[in-house]
Formats: structure tokens, C-alpha cells, sequence
């Protein structure tokens, strides 16, 4: 089992080395030529095999990856030598201003970059575009990458598969892998309309159940929050699930998570947990758990969740 | 614009609003990060709204934040609402630097190669600046203003000097020199008088070691300079021209 590495934690971690498979951090924040955070990192790394995960090559960007987010993700790469490189299935680069007033289309603009994790439709044509993008950083690194699942606060009319469908088509055409985060499908699955923890439950499992064997090469678990608003159009008060990485593992998740590892077999298993960080403690816990849930599989314990 | 999605309208609504709620949270932090004496100095609720303007005026090109915000010193400097604080866009700048500072690569003295400093002809010499040095002339007091901020008051009085001087500084109009460079990991900040502002422009500019003495002029004092160099981590040595 693994935990996300991030600054609050960097001493503490350091300095007790509690025993973990791995650590993973967010590429980017590597990116610079030098400086505190590579020198924690390099240490790290001296004690543990890291594990590179991305939050920008924005995989799903139909104006392609940003050479220069490349070239750097290449260079942390070579120097890190991490055991697992992963990214997002979402988009993160668009030309500025792509219409004018009147939705016509405008000349070449700058390509600005969201910094967020935003949704793909689930098409052929967008699907096309992942295989690319995930095919040009796997020959420029030489390697397989995994390509996690979104949390998405919307979706796309146009869709024409399934989620589960486009990453096995995405695994299969690229010949990388995929990295689930079970966090996410739950929160997807919580803000579906009319959802209550049973049907979102379910939703979960069945997404499980709809990926092909052997294309998770890793798990995510996390907290989320839920987030209570009311629509003023409507009148009605609502709920919004924010995959904010800020708590414990819900249940829910974790039966979800116990089921994808008697699916797909013991997996490395990271919790991230990144805003409102607790004492290290408290996240170490969170990672005995989930080895306690794989030695409860690996026992052939039945799940009691499900 | 249609953006196709599936949700009904409110759903669809709330939906971009937690995007959009994050990209401005993310303005803020980011931003936040890299200019901390200019988010102190504006206060952070018109920083967030300077920080969500500004991501609108100049969105990242890039997909590490570190190296978003290149132009806010200058955007600041020409925003209308900030025009009563014509210094801020400097200290916006040495904010940048000391960012950059610490983001740059790492290097260490070649002490053998101060040696060369005895035998070879200074024409034909250079002195190596680390990486993260960076040198920046205002025409206001950025470095009391920066210390001011960033000091460890022991006390109320001890605060009240250092923006007193501050005041002091604002009223005569003085100009600072800065350099920027790294003690251990943290970037710092060193005053410059304007002689060796001039020396250290030249030496950034890649001028050999014979030009540079010689537009100093005799004013300036090299063994002592070299002395504050080496311990301050300036250096990465000394090289002959061409090699």
C-alpha cells in the first residue's frame, strides 16, 4: 500500500520511514530545474520506489499534448525512475476564445491550460484523441502508462459507449493500462439524478464488473464531501459529492474496493488524501486498512460489504 | 456556447460551477504562493479578486502553476485600482525572483576553480553566477518594503521601526538594488549599492572579468565582494573564456 506524499508530510515521513510499498506525488509539482521539493523527492526515492502521477499532460486535449509539459515529465522520469507513471482521462489544453460572439469559428489562438481535470465524452472521436496522446507519451518515456477515471461534475450528451467500455477500447488500442479510482466512481455514481447510496453502490460494482481483467495496474481511494445547495431555478435544495481528497474513505468505498481487488486481484492501493491533511498517523491508518482488505481477499475472507 | 452537455440546465449549472470555483481557488493559491509579500501588502481579500482577474486577464499556458504568473508584476504595475501603490509592481517582481530563485537549478562552488582568479588573465576570465541569482534595480525601497513584510518581528516596536522605515523610505523616493540568490533551499535577498548593482549587472550579462573591473571602476573593492560571494553562495566559479 501506498500514500500520496505531499509537503505537510515530507518531514514526518522522512524522518519515521513507516513502512510503505510506495509514495506517489503529482509530476508537476517536480517540474522546476531544482530546488527543495526535487531534493525531498530524490530523498524519498532513496527510501522508497515513487510512483509519478500526473494532473496535466491532459490526456484528452484535442490540441494535443503541450511539448514542453512532455519534455519536463521525461526528464523527471529519467532522473526518478519511478515504479508507475499515470495521468488523467480528461482534458486540459484548449485554444483561447475557439468562437467569436456568434459561435463562429476565430483564427489560431493561444492554447491556455486549465489546470484542472476536465470531462472527455465518451465517443469514438475522443477516444481516438486519448489513443494518440496516451501513444506519444508512452514512445517518449518508453514505457506504459496507466490512465485513471475522472470524478465529473458534468458529462456529454453525445456520449455513444459506456465509461468502462472506453478505457478497456483505450487500454487495448494504446497498450497502456488503468488506474481506478474507486473514490471517483462513487462520487460519480452519488451525483447521478435521483441516486441514493444503494443505487450508487450498485453503479459502483457494476462499473467494476464491466472492466476487462488485467487492465488496472492500480487503485485510488480517497474522501469526498458532500457539498448541500439549493437551485434557486427550482426552488429544491440539492446535493453536490466533490471528490475533494480532504477525509477518511467512506464505506461505501471501501466495499467497492474490496470487490475490485477480488475482481482484478491484489493491486497497489494508494490513498490520497490532499486538502485539510491529518496528522501522518491518520493517513498511515487509512493505508493499513486497505492492507487489511487485501490480506482479507488474498485469505478468501467473503466480502461483508456487498 | 452549447457545450452538448447532458444535464439538465441547474445540474449542468452547478456542475460548472464547481469548476469554476476550483479554477479561482486554484488563482489564489497559486499566485498566492509566488507572491506572498505583494499578497500580504494588498490584503488577501483584493489579492483573491486581483488573483481570479488576473487568471482571466492571463490564463496559464502551462501545466505546473509554478511557472504561471511571469507577467503579474507588470499587469499589476498598469492595473488602475493599484495605481495609489506605484512600487507594488516592483515587489511584485522581486516576489517573482525570489520565486524563480527557488525553483532554479541546483549547483555548488568549484572552489579549484577560484585558483584561476591568481594565474590567468582577467580579460579572459568569468565568473560563473549560481543559477537562481538575479539582480534587480527599482526606483523604490523593494528591500525595506520586502523586509518589512517578511521579518521576524520580536515585538510590536520592532514592527513599528520596520515600517517606519518603510514610510521613511516611500517618502525620499530611494531606489534599492537587490540581488536574489539561495541560502541552503530559501531564496534571500541582498542589498546592492549601486557600484556593485553595476558589477553584478556586468557579470550577469556574461562580460569577462577584465570588463567588468573596468566598468566598476576603481570605486569598487573585488577582494571583498569576492568574500561575500563565496559566503553568501553567489558562485559557481570561475571559468576562462571560451571553455
Amino acid at each position: 500500500m501506498g500514500i500520496g506524499l505531499r509537503q505537510p508530510h515530507y518531514a514526518s515521513v522522512l524522518s519515521s520511514l513507516p513502512p510503505l510499498a510506495f509514495v506517489e506525488v503529482h509530476s508537476e509539482n517536480f517540474f522546476a530545474d531544482g530546488g527543495a521539493a526535487l531534493a525531498v523527492l530524490r530523498e524519498a526515492r532513496a527510501h522508497y520506489p515513487v510512483s509519478l502521477h500526473g494532473v496535466g499532460l491532459g490526456l484528452g486535449s484535442a490540441a494535443g499534448l503541450d511539448p514542453w509539459h512532455l519534455d519536463r515529465l521525461a526528464r523527471l522520469v529519467g532522473s526518478v525512475d519511478p515504479v508507475r507513471v499515470s495521468d488523467h482521462a480528461s482534458f486540459a489544453r484548449a485554444p483561447r476564445g475557439l468562437h467569436g460572439a456568434r459561435g463562429e469559428p476565430t483564427e489560431a489562438r493561444t492554447v491556455v491550460h486549465a489546470n484542472d481535470l476536465l470531462p472527455i465524452a465518451f465517443t469514438e472521436a475522443a477516444l481516438a484523441i486519448m489513443v494518440g496522446n496516451v501513444t506519444q507519451v508512452q514512445e517518449r518515456l518508453r514505457r506504459p502508462m496507466l490512465v485513471e477515471n475522472l470524478s465529473a461534475y458534468v458529462s456529454f450528451a453525445d456520449d455513444t459507449m459506456r465509461e468502462p467500455e472506453f478505457f478497456a477500447a483505450l487500454c487495448q488500442r494504446a497498450g497502456c493500462g488503468m488506474l481506478l479510482d474507486v473514490n471517483n466512481l462513487m462520487v460519480n455514481a452519488l451525483n447521478a439524478p435521483d441516486a441514493t447510496p444503494a443505487s450508487a453502490l450498485a453503479a459502483c460494482l457494476a462499473y467494476v464488473d464491466a472492466l476487462p481483467p488485467g487492465i488496472v495496474g492500480e487503485l485510488h481511494l480517497a474522501g469526498y464531501c458532500e457539498i448541500t445547495e439549493r437551485e434557486i431555478s427550482e426552488g429544491e435544495t440539492t446535493k453536490l459529492v466533490i471528490d475533494d481528497h480532504g477525509s477518511r474513505v467512506r464505506p461505501g468505498v471501501w466495499a467497492v474496493h474490496e470487490h475490485a481487488l477480488r475482481r482484478f486481484g491484489v493491486l497497489p492501493t494508494l490513498v490520497e488524501w490532499d486538502t485539510d491533511l491529518p496528522a501522518l498517523d491518520v493517513l498511515l491508518g487509512e493505508a493499513d486498512h486497505a492492507a487489511m482488505l487485501a490480506a482479507r481477499v488474498v485469505a478468501g475472507v467473503p466480502n461483508a460489504h456487498v | 456556447m452549447e457545450l452538448g452537455l447532458r444535464e439538465p440546465g441547474a445540474r449542468a449549472a452547478r456542475g460548472l460551477e464547481a469548476y469554476r470555483a476550483n479554477a479561482e481557488a486554484l488563482a489564489e493559491r497559486a499566485l498566492g504562493a509566488s507572491f506572498a509579500t505583494v499578497r500580504t501588502m494588498v490584503g488577501d481579500d483584493d489579492f483573491r479578486h486581483l488573483a481570479r482577474e488576473f487568471w482571466k486577464a492571463d490564463p496559464p499556458l502551462q501545466g505546473d502553476l509554478g511557472e504561471w504568473g511571469g507577467a503579474f508584476p507588470g499587469w499589476l504595475a498598469a492595473h488602475r485600482a493599484m495605481a495609489p501603490w506605484p512600487y507594488l509592481g516592483d515587489c511584485a517582481r522581486l516576489d517573482l525572483a525570489l520565486h524563480r530563485s527557488e525553483r532554479a537549478a541546483d549547483a555548488s562552488l568549484d572552489a579549484a576553480s577560484l585558483s584561476l582568479l591568481e594565474t590567468a588573465d582577467p580579460d579572459c576570465l568569468h565568473m560563473l553566477p549560481m543559477p537562481e541569482l538575479q539582480l534587480l534595480c527599482s526606483a523604490w525601497p523593494i528591500a525595506t518594503i520586502h523586509e518589512a513584510h517578511h521579518a521576524h518581528h520580536t515585538n510590536d516596536d520592532a514592527q513599528e521601526r520596520a515600517f517606519g522605515a518603510v514610510r521613511s523610505a516611500l517618502a525620499e523616493a530611494r531606489a534599492e538594488n537587490v540581488l536574489v540568490a539561495r541560502d541552503g533551499w530559501r531564496a534571500v535577498v541582498h542589498r546592492l549599492d549601486p557600484i556593485e548593482a553595476a558589477w553584478t549587472s556586468s557579470l550577469l550579462d556574461g562580460a569577462s572579468l577584465g570588463a567588468a573591473l573596468e566598468r566598476a571602476g576603481p570605486g569598487f573593492d573585488f577582494a571583498a565582494w569576492l568574500g561575500r560571494a563565496v559566503r553568501g553562495s553567489w558562485l559557481k566559479g570561475v571559468a576562462v573564456c571560451g571553455d
